[in-house]
This record gives structure tokens, C-alpha cells and sequence, in this order.
């Protein structure tokens, strides 16, 4: 009888220890969880800027009409250099025209880079061309910081 | 049990630091930002106050009253900055205009591309003397292609001439004087990026035609632009003025004279319709030996404001970079913030 009831306690002790090995992962578990989001923080600092300067600099090419008439034009190359020039040196940019289906316009590349996986903030941005038959077009920025 | 809570523990501070260390500064991005935002987008009050000489704003705002779209600066606001302006406001006037104690800043604004003209050679005949300049148009080393227009003004006698850069950036440049004049010569040149005509340079550059090596500008005239007059307060009153001339990219006039006194006089300048920087230029006479100063209207370069790069109190500092039209042209503004110590 006495060995029997040794024995249970011994079960019993195995049991608690099964249980707290499961609460400490549990606790583990949920610390990881919880702050594997909060670890990989954007720099909403930078992102906040560019998304910013971005809008700028597009409606300050917008605000005559300059926007509208080199896209018309098709002159890339001349939307290409007006960004190089407006965006501070160092920031990297990519810029897309699409029509009102939502079809690609440009025909050559408006950008000043062709790195890849850089963490970029998207600008969308509505242009209404200043020509007697008004045509809308939606630009689609994207800027990022060299990492 | 104890070891797993305490390493769990551990492990948390640890992931959860850099987000704590980040939240204040977080907060201060979005605090400058909209400080920023606030000072380029208001016009301040009175929102007049950059034309009102004597008026130190109550509220400070750059952007111009007049206009009805965003980023469109005020001429007389930004000249207001620049302390070589003599109505300029100081740094600690703009910072009680600000309104905010716990903050530093500084304000930048400059042309979008840097344009410099360097003297090559010389050639001197019997009736006249040709310059040769190389002008290079660039903006952080890469080559800008740009058409230049410019002015060469030695006394009374001006002269244009274009030309336009290539792709490496370089342009030459050759003005010719007839020998008859003699004095400082100031060479204007304007350069309008070929991509965007709102994005214009300039750079001036004096030489001695004739004459004995010119003297720095401002050593016998302060030029103040304001409120499209220009005050011209003279060092010496024995000065005589020869022209007062206004230059932009496609237009250069003479000024009309509203008053003149022993030691000041004033011009009005004609509100051109032109997406170019202003220069205006006074030629003169002091005793025997010619002068010819200038000064931009918006008064530019600038930079005002704290100097965060003495500052070591360790405190972050955030800029950011705006593009602002005023008068039609683009230019750049870097503000940059940060907490007072």
C-alpha cells in the first residue's frame, strides 16, 4: 500500500513537471508571437518623408500643365531628367504612367534604378492633361532610400 | 520555471527596445514634419508680412498670400531670410514667430542645379577684348543640360549672348567689350534645365575690363530687394550711380529711380512675367574708379536658422527636402529640425 501510494505521488510530481514544461513554452511561444511584428518596425520617419516629397514633386510638375504634355508627348527621357532633377541626390525612384484601363503608357523605363527588394513607399498619383480632349492618367511613384 | 519566465522576460526587452527607443522619435519625425508643413504651406500673419519692412511676423508662414496652390513661396518672405537683406529677421525673430520653445531649426533654399563660369582666356585688340568662360551646369557632379542665356554689363554698355550646354555639362561661353569702357564687368549667366524651364540656375561672375582687380560685392553698395523696390544704400557718399538694370532669363531693363538721397536711393522693379531668378545690377562711379555690384531677388542662396552641425547635445535631427515654386521658378528647400537643448 505504502509503496503504491509513493508511486502515485511520483506520477503526480511527473504530471506538474509536464504541465509547467508546457506553460513556460506556452509563455515562450506567445512572447515570440506577440513581438515578431514589432521587430521588423518600418521607418515610418523616412517612408512619411518620401511619401511627402513625392506628392511634391508631382504636383509642382503638375501645377502648369508639364505633367500632363510630356506624358501626351510620350517624352520619357525629358520626365526621366525633370525627376532627376527635382528628387534629392540619393533617392531612388520608379515611375509608371497607366491610362484609364489601367495599361502601362510608358514605353521606356522612368526610373533611376533597377535595384531590387529596396523597402519603397508608393505614391498614386491622379494627372488631368490640360488638352482640349482631357485624358486622365494615374501615376504610380515609387521612392525608396538606398539601404 | 523560473529560468524559461526570465529568459522570456529577457527576450522581450530585448525585441521590444528598439520600438521604445524609436517612439519618441517617431513622434518628433511627425511633430518636424508638420512643423515644416506649417511654416511652407501657411502664410503667417499679417499674411503680408514679408513686403512690410518693419513687421516682424506673429506667426511665421513663407508661403505666398497671393497664390491659390500649395508650394508657392513668397518672394519678399524668403528675401526676409537672408541676412544680408537689411530687413532681414533674425533666426531668434523667426524662432519666437514659430511659436515652438522645445524646437530648433534651419531653413535652406537653393537653385535645383548648381551653375559656376570660370574665365578661360582672354584675348585683348586693338578696339575690343574677347573672354572666353567655360560654364558647367551640374547637380551633385552629374552633367545638366541646360540653355543658357546671360548678360556681360561693364558701366553703361550691356551685351547678351546664349548658348546651351552638352551632355557633359560644359558650355563655352565669349563675350566681347569694346576697349571704350573700362571698369568692373559682371558676367549674368542664366541656365534653364532643358527638361523643365521652371528649373533655373544662375551664377555671377565679376572680372576687371581695363581696369584694376574688381573689389568684393558689397563694398560700395548694399542692395535690398523688397516688395519689388530696391533700396541702395550707399558706402561712401561721394558714389555716383551709372545704370540700376533688371535681368532675367529672357528680359533685362533699366530701372526707374522712385528716390534718391546722399546715402540711399530707391528702384522699383517691374514684376516680370518670366519663370527666372531676378538679378539686379547697379553700375556706378566712386571718384575715378567704376563699380558694379548685384543681388538676386529672391535673395539667394540662403541658410538660416541653428547650427545642428556645432550642436553636440547628442539630439536627433530631422530634414526634410520640399520643392516650392516662387515666381514661377522651382527651387529647393531643406528645412531641418530638432529639439532645443
Amino acid at each position: 500500500m505504502g509503496t503504491f501510494i509513493l508511486k502515485m505521488i511520483s506520477n503526480n510530481k511527473g504530471q506538474i513537471r509536464t504541465i509547467e514544461a508546457f506553460l513556460a513554452i506556452s509563455v515562450m511561444f506567445s512572447v515570440l508571437v506577440l513581438t515578431a511584428p514589432m521587430s521588423s518596425t518600418p521607418d515610418f520617419e523616412k517612408q512619411g518623408t518620401l511619401k511627402k516629397l513625392g506628392t511634391n514633386v508631382l504636383i509642382e510638375l503638375d501645377n502648369n500643365g508639364t505633367l500632363g504634355r510630356l506624358i501626351e508627348g510620350g517624352n520619357w527621357t525629358i520626365l526621366k531628367q525633370s525627376m532627376d532633377l527635382l528628387l534629392p541626390t540619393g533617392v531612388f525612384y520608379n515611375l509608371t504612367v497607366y491610362d484609364e484601363n489601367l495599361q502601362r503608357v510608358n514605353t521606356q523605363e522612368v526610373s533611376n534604378t533597377n535595384q531590387q527588394g529596396l523597402e519603397a513607399v508608393v505614391i498614386q498619383y491622379l494627372c488631368v492633361t490640360q488638352s482640349s480632349d482631357t485624358r486622365f492618367y494615374t501615376i504610380q511613384l515609387q521612392l525608396a532610400w538606398p539601404q | 520555471m523560473i529560468v524559461l519566465v526570465l529568459s522570456a522576460i529577457v527576450s522581450t526587452t530585448n525585441t521590444l527596445r528598439p520600438l521604445m527607443n524609436e517612439l519618441p522619435h517617431r513622434n518628433d519625425a511627425e511633430r518636424f514634419q508638420q512643423l515644416a508643413q506649417q511654416l511652407l504651406l501657411n502664410e503667417g500673419a499679417p499674411p503680408n508680412w514679408g513686403s512690410l519692412r518693419d513687421v516682424v511676423p506673429e506667426s511665421l508662414g513663407l508661403a505666398n498670400a497671393a497664390s491659390s496652390l500649395p508650394y508657392q513661396l513668397d518672394i519678399d518672405k524668403v528675401s526676409r531670410l537672408n541676412s544680408q537683406n537689411i530687413y532681414s529677421l533674425s533666426y531668434s525673430q523667426l524662432w519666437q514667430s514659430l511659436g515652438v520653445s522645445d524646437v530648433s531649426f534651419r531653413i535652406e533654399i537653393k537653385t535645383l542645379f548648381n551653375l559656376s563660369t570660370t574665365l578661360i582666356s582672354t584675348t585683348r585688340r586693338v578696339n575690343e577684348t574677347t573672354y572666353q568662360f567655360d560654364a558647367y551646369a551640374e547637380k551633385s557632379g552629374t552633367p545638366v543640360l541646360a540653355r543658357l542665356h546671360g548678360y556681360v554689363v561693364v558701366r553703361d554698355y550691356v551685351s547678351s549672348f546664349a548658348s546651351s550646354t552638352s551632355s557633359n555639362g560644359h558650355s563655352s561661353i565669349s563675350v566681347t567689350i569694346p576697349n571704350s569702357v573700362n571698369g568692373t564687368a559682371i558676367l549674368l549667366t542664366f541656365a534653364k534645365a532643358e527638361s523643365n524651364p521652371q528649373i533655373v540656375a544662375f551664377n555671377v561672375y565679376t572680372f576687371s575690363h581695363n581696369s584694376s582687380e574688381p573689389l568684393p560685392n558689397r563694398t560700395f553698395t548694399r542692395l535690398n530687394p523688397l516688395n519689388y523696390v530696391l533700396n541702395v544704400t550707399f558706402t561712401y557718399p561721394s558714389e555716383e550711380v551709372l545704370k540700376a538694370l533688371v535681368f532675367t532669363y529672357n528680359y533685362n531693363f533699366s530701372l526707374n529711380e522712385k528716390s534718391r538721397s546722399a546715402q540711399t536711393a530707391e528702384y522699383d522693379i517691374p514684376r516680370l512675367l518670366d519663370a527666372s531668378p531676378t538679378l539686379l545690377v547697379i553700375t556706378g562711379l566712386n571718384a575715378s574708379s567704376s563699380f558694379a555690384e548685384w543681388v538676386s531677388y529672391p535673395q539667394l542662396p540662403l541658410e538660416i536658422g541653428a547650427d545642428f552641425d556645432q550642436s553636440d547635445n547628442g539630439a536627433k535631427t530631422i530634414s526634410f527636402s520640399h520643392i516650392m515654386t516662387i515666381n514661377s521658378a522651382l527651387y529647393e528647400i531643406v528645412t531641418k529640425w530638432g529639439r532645443s537643448s
